[in-house]
């Protein structure tokens, strides 16, 4: 039986399935790495982005969502959406509402759609190590 | 509340540390590689801000 053209033989097997390792190292930053065997740089990794959305809401920056007519706001709530868990669970807090008159608001919101984009960014380096395209 | 350079300074911090680990293997590459990072945010910012200084803020 041929193999899929997507996974080399050399692939760092998990114990999931790629596609539910992508979901879980979205939901979590860094879990996709510790299932893949990469302690270290899951911690560093978890520990980033977790300063940095912590550092986003405590300057009362801004958890986007779409906005009818304005085509950035989709942009930044991918980016917000990016965050998995942390967004949903800040969002049930009532957190991340974003005060605009804040001093730190906009500082806030680049900590906040940073920390989203590098946690995006992870689940694609967990899918490289998953399929074998990284062996580090 | 922290002061707007601190806060660049932390969140280029933040950048320089995400991808020197996520970009590079081993120690010393991490090292050099965080520092250029580090060093072209945080000097970048501070000479893009200089520049922009003669502009008047309406």
């Amino acid at each position: 039986m041929p193999e899929s053209p997507t996974v080399r033989p050399n692939a760092n097997r998990s114990p999931l399935p790629v596609g539910a390792l992508l979901v879980l190292a979205w939901l979590l930053p860094g879990l996709g790495h510790v299932l893949l065997g990469r302690r270290l740089r899951a911690v560093v990794f978890a520990a980033v982005i977790l300063i940095g959305f912590v550092m986003g809401v405590v300057l009362d920056g801004e958890l986007m969502l779409p906005h009818a007519g304005d085509p950035l706001s989709y942009l930044a709530a991918f980016a917000s959406l990016g965050n998995g868990a942390l967004f949903f669970i800040a969002k049930y807090l009532g957190l991340g509402q974003g005060v605009v008159t804040a001093p730190g608001y906009e500082f806030g919101n680049t900590f906040l759609l940073t920390a989203g984009m590098m946690n995006l960014l992870l689940v694609l380096d967990t899918h490289d190590i998953a399929v074998g395209k990284k062996d580090w | 509340m922290l002061d707007h350079l601190t806060l660049m300074v932390l969140h280029a911090l933040l950048i320089a540390v995400f991808f020197s680990f996520l970009w590079k293997q081993g120690r010393g590459e991490r090292w050099i590689y965080f520092l250029k990072v580090f060093g072209a945010l945080v000097v970048g910012a501070i000479a893009l801000g200089w520049l922009m200084y003669p502009f008047p803020h309406r």
